[in-house]
């Protein structure tokens, strides 16, 4: 991925330099091998701070909106499901396209750093990646190790929808193939089948760890609300208390409010610290979306109408 | 939508019920509310969201 890196410092440069940009956001290395972290680079000089590899999880389509009124353009660096956000924040009109420049990085799929961080020797510095087609290898100071993609892939990548970007402006590498390992909707499904008393059990579990530190929130792409629902004191729409019942709503609550604009980018479930499987709720949703309206993921194509944004005479009408 | 969301997150079916009655229909007004009373009775108190479970 040396090759990837080394083209997507000079576009960067190049773009700093030319003044077409004022910022550039991309991945750098963090503190630990397996870690990324977003940089923020405004001068020429900065970009060997940018990477590239199978550690770059975040979306930083993200911080595109926190731009949105400064005065110079702004160049993201995106994966193929962070393409979707993109086009999701211009289709809701929250950036403006002549102000985004999108750098697009065909992705190989990104691996679980927690997994790969057990199995690597700590304190380990990282030298190079690169992807093998079903796996990944990674070369560090003490010693080379092989991740199998199966295994150590987030799940998100594993029912990969676009490993190529849906919208760039500039795109670096090659084009890659889609490919999945399992039934995107499978693990919906097979907690569908379950009775009403199991799927309550299942959820009370999970809603019951969370501790209502609206990661989920802050990281999701969409949500783009100055003022959060969940922040209002008056009125108070969800009580901030943090218990069972109160969790349950704000996670029917938020899933809800993101129906038909979540792009499947799956970082709210990456950053829970809980570990709340939030993803399964959300494709729950973009299930029944496929099923009821036969609606594509949102993002996945420019200008598509959002399924519940809009009314079409034949729609389903079971509450008639 | 938001009921099958429910009844995923193990809300029993027929708890969240939605219907869509105009202001000129009364007799279907009569006939909603009382299949849904009955539905209701027959599922017994809400065990879910409640303030006193904590």
């Amino acid at each position: 991925m040396m090759d990837v890196i080394q083209q997507l410092r000079e576009q960067a440069k190049k773009l700093l330099e030319e003044k077409k940009v004022t910022l550039v956001i991309g991945f750098g290395q963090g503190t630990e091998l397996a870690r990324t972290t977003p940089v923020f680079i405004d001068s020429p000089e900065g970009v060997s701070a940018l990477t590239w590899g199978p550690f770059c999880a975040n979306n930083l389509a993200k911080y595109l909106t926190d731009y949105k009124n400064a005065e110079g353009n702004v160049a993201v660096v995106v994966k193929g499901c962070d393409a979707r956000s993109v086009i999701r924040l211009l289709d809701d009109n929250q950036i403006s396209r002549d102000k985004v420049v999108v750098i697009g990085v065909p992705c190989p799929g990104q691996l679980e750093w927690q997994k790969v961080a057990a199995e690597v020797k700590p304190g380990a510095s990282l030298k190079e990646t690169a992807d093998n087609g079903e796996s990944f290898s990674v070369k560090t100071d003490a010693g080379d190790y092989s991740f199998n993609k199966k295994d150590y892939m987030l799940h998100r990548c594993l029912v990969c929808e676009n490993p190529n970007p849906v919208i760039s402006d500039i795109t670096i590498g090659k084009e890659l193939p889609v490919k999945t390992y399992e039934e995107r909707f499978a693990e919906v499904s097979e907690l569908e089948q379950k009775s009403t008393e199991d799927k309550s059990a299942y959820w009370d579990k999970q809603f019951s760890r969370c501790l209502r530190c609206y990661a989920c929130r802050n990281v999701c792409s969409v949500c783009t609300c100055q003022i959060c629902v969940f922040d209002q004191m008056l009125p108070m729409w969800v009580s901030k208390r943090t218990n069972l019942s109160e969790n349950t709503m704000f996670h029917i609550t938020r899933a809800f409010h993101v129906a038909g604009r979540c792009v499947d980018c799956g970082e709210c479930d990456r950053v829970c610290p809980m570990d709340i499987p939030l993803r399964k709720l959300n494709q729950k949703i973009h299930k029944d979306l496929g099923d009821l309206f036969d609606s594509p993921t949102p993002g996945s194509k420019p200008g598509i109408p959002s399924a519940l944004g809009e009314f079409s005479p034949g729609d389903p009408e079971e509450f008639m | 939508m938001l009921k099958r969301l429910l009844e995923y997150v193990g809300f029993e079916p027929g708890r969240f019920q939605a219907r869509w009655i105009s202001g000129s229909e009364g007799a279907k007004f009569t006939t909603t509310i009382k299949d849904m009373t009955e539905k209701i009775k027959s599922l017994g108190p809400n065990k879910k969201m409640r303030d006193d479970i904590v």
